[in-house]
């Protein structure tokens, strides 16, 4: 059974649509990224898939409940960490995860060592009982995941997770997300627009854009599709750059720019077209020390799909 | 119902006021004047300005012939009678529903203010336990404390009038049924109102400002009292509360309907 599954969604504020007919399938244990702008569509959809929003039509199930109908039951198995730390600067740490183990019905017995273990875990235990007015951001934002993981959920929301974090609490809150999802089978989705870390981490993304579904599969599938055409650098013999660079010239559609000393950047060449080049470089009688493809990256293929969206002018 | 969560958000929700210097400065200042100095200084006005001892006895001589009826001449014991039994007695009434005009606006719209909401509505608490979480986190300490304010002022009176009255004069029938009948339906007048405020402001100042006008009624009675216009005694107390739980429970149920997630979040 999918952890997330929605059909053909549609929402709107006022004469505003935020969604349009969404349709997208996540599945157990699955690390999920959300891509897009502000306004995209990542917030409203989080919101229908808690039960927060009625959506105007469509289907949405989550864990095969309907969040409107058991809404109780899905908040139950899952957790949202907001983009800002909504914390109550008037608790300590340690009463706001009491409060919240409590509200999300966690055993009686359990709630005490559940906090004390989650305090311990990201760091928080020397000030446990120090009021959360006092936290720098991401202090707040470490205890804000704490508090989303206090229940143990099924299903893990992030927004902008690691907005504010230093880079040894960014590599942390990393390896958190693999661990849950690949030690423990937890479902994560990740809405964020930092696109390097929704290429680390994710299984699969989908691109929003004005509410619609702009992409959805790896992001190495996404990479090579939106970004089909690859940069290559060549290590060559120094006193061969000349040569080199002549001979590329001749390629339809290259260019070639010098990257440092002994090795040129070839840019706009299609996969299929490397072996091609390495033929005509040896053939011309280059030295070829190595020859390396950069693969797309994700925020390649996203500033793609941007583009091909402004051009459109549609986002879809 | 889940009385766990629903206790849970009570006691998140009280402590969050407690800690808020804002918040319990009204809270402590109204219910120590109106129920420890008010009764003090009334009880003793007539001594303390001797020589304008006629000058009380006018006033009492224009006050409705109801009253007048009722205690008959001016004396300092007729005085203290009036004073406590029914000229301060309906100013008691604001304590209930200004701590619960607080609380609420706090829970409602300041919790909203600061961002604070969002978490409560992705926990597992139904829209039902919710409300019902903030109703009673407003709700039962605007009650216990007018039910404490009310013992204090009881012994402070008694004690303070003793050297006049030489016995336990306080409270009568009147005031009992004010302080365990009227009081909690001011309290849930004072929260009906700021629900109703809450739900369509964005912030927690605005709220308190309009939530205020829910006060009116107290004044009301006041000035009915002074004027002769309202006499209170047990029956007229019973009506007035029942009028007031009446009130309390049409905004309590408008509000009802628009306390759900789905409205709640468009105003995040």
């Amino acid at each position: 059974m999918p952890a997330i599954q929605l059909e053909h969604v549609l929402h709107r504020y006022g004469a505003t649509v935020a969604l349009r007919d969404l349709s997208l399938t996540v599945a157990e244990g699955e690390v999920f990224s959300l891509l897009g702008h502000n306004g995209a569509g990542k917030t409203t959809t989080v919101r229908i898939i808690n039960g927060l929003l009625a959506p105007a039509s469509g289907s949405v199930r989550v864990f095969g409940l309907s969040p409107l109908v058991d809404g109780a039951a899905v908040r139950r198995r899952t957790a949202v960490l907001t983009e800002s730390p909504t914390l109550d600067d008037r608790l300590t740490a340690r009463e706001t995860l009491r409060a919240f183990a409590e509200m999300y019905d966690v055993a009686a017995q359990d709630v005490a060592s559940r906090t004390d273990a989650l305090l311990a875990e990201f760091g928080i235990a020397e000030r446990a009982d120090d009021r959360v007015g006092g936290f720098s951001r991401g202090m707040k934002q470490r205890l804000s995941l704490a508090r989303a993981l206090v229940h143990d959920p099924d299903l893990l929301f992030l927004d902008e997770p690691t907005a504010g974090l230093d880079p040894v609490a960014t590599q942390q809150l990393h390896q958190s997300v693999r661990q849950m999802a690949r030690g423990r089978g937890r479902t994560v989705v990740l809405c964020t627009h930092n696109l390097v870390e929704a290429q680390a981490l994710s299984d699969r993304v989908a691109v929003l854009g004005d509410g619609a579904l702009l992409a959805l599969g790896t992001p190495g599938e996404l990479a090579r599709r939106m970004a089909p055409r690859l940069e290559v650098s060549l290590e060559l013999d120094p006193a061969q750059l000349a040569t080199a660079t002549s001979v590329i010239g001749t390629l339809d559609g290259l260019t070639v720019s010098p990257e440092r000393a002994g090795m040129l950047r070839v840019a706009g060449i299609a996969r299929e077209r490397i072996p091609e080049l390495a033929a005509r470089l040896v053939g011309a009688g280059v030295s070829l020390y190595r020859l390396e493809p950069h693969e797309p990256s994700l925020t390649d293929a996203y500033f793609a799909l941007q583009h091909q969206g402004n051009g459109t002018g549609s986002g879809q | 119902m889940n009385t766990r969560i629903i206790g849970a958000i009570v006691r998140k929700d009280l402590r969050v006021v407690r800690r808020s210097r804002a918040l319990m400065t009204p809270l402590i200042v109204l219910p120590v004047l109106l129920m420890i100095v008010f009764p003090t200084v009334f009880t003793f006005l007539p001594r303390m300005m001797g020589g304008a001892r006629e000058a009380f006895a006018e006033m009492f001589r224009n006050l409705p012939d109801p009253v007048k009826q009722q205690f008959g001449e001016f004396t300092e014991a007729t005085w203290i009678h009036v004073v406590h039994t029914q000229l301060l007695a309906p100013l008691m009434l604001l304590v209930p529903f200004m701590v619960a005009n607080v609380i609420a606006a706090d829970g409602f719209a300041g919790e909203r203010e600061r961002k604070t909401l969002e978490p409560l509505l992705y926990t597992p608490a139904t829209d039902a336990e919710l409300f019902v979480a903030k109703l009673l986190a407003a709700w039962i300490p605007a009650v216990m404390i007018a039910f404490c304010g009310a013992l204090v002022y009881a012994v402070i009176v008694n004690i303070v009038a003793w050297p006049v009255m030489q016995r336990v004069f306080f409270p009568n029938t009147t005031w009992v049924v004010m302080v365990l009948w009227m009081a909690p339906a001011f309290a849930a007048l004072g929260l009906g109102g700021m629900l109703l405020v809450s739900l369509r402001v964005r912030g927690m100042q605005e709220a308190t400002q309009l939530g205020g006008l829910f006060v009116l009624p107290v004044i009301a009675l006041v000035v009915g009292e002074v004027r002769g216009a309202v006499l209170l005694g047990p029956w007229m107390a019973v009506a007035i509360g029942l009028l007031v739980w009446a009130i309390a429970a049409v905004l309590l149920a408008i509000g009802i309907k628009g306390f759900r997630r789905t409205t709640l979040v468009g105003k995040l």
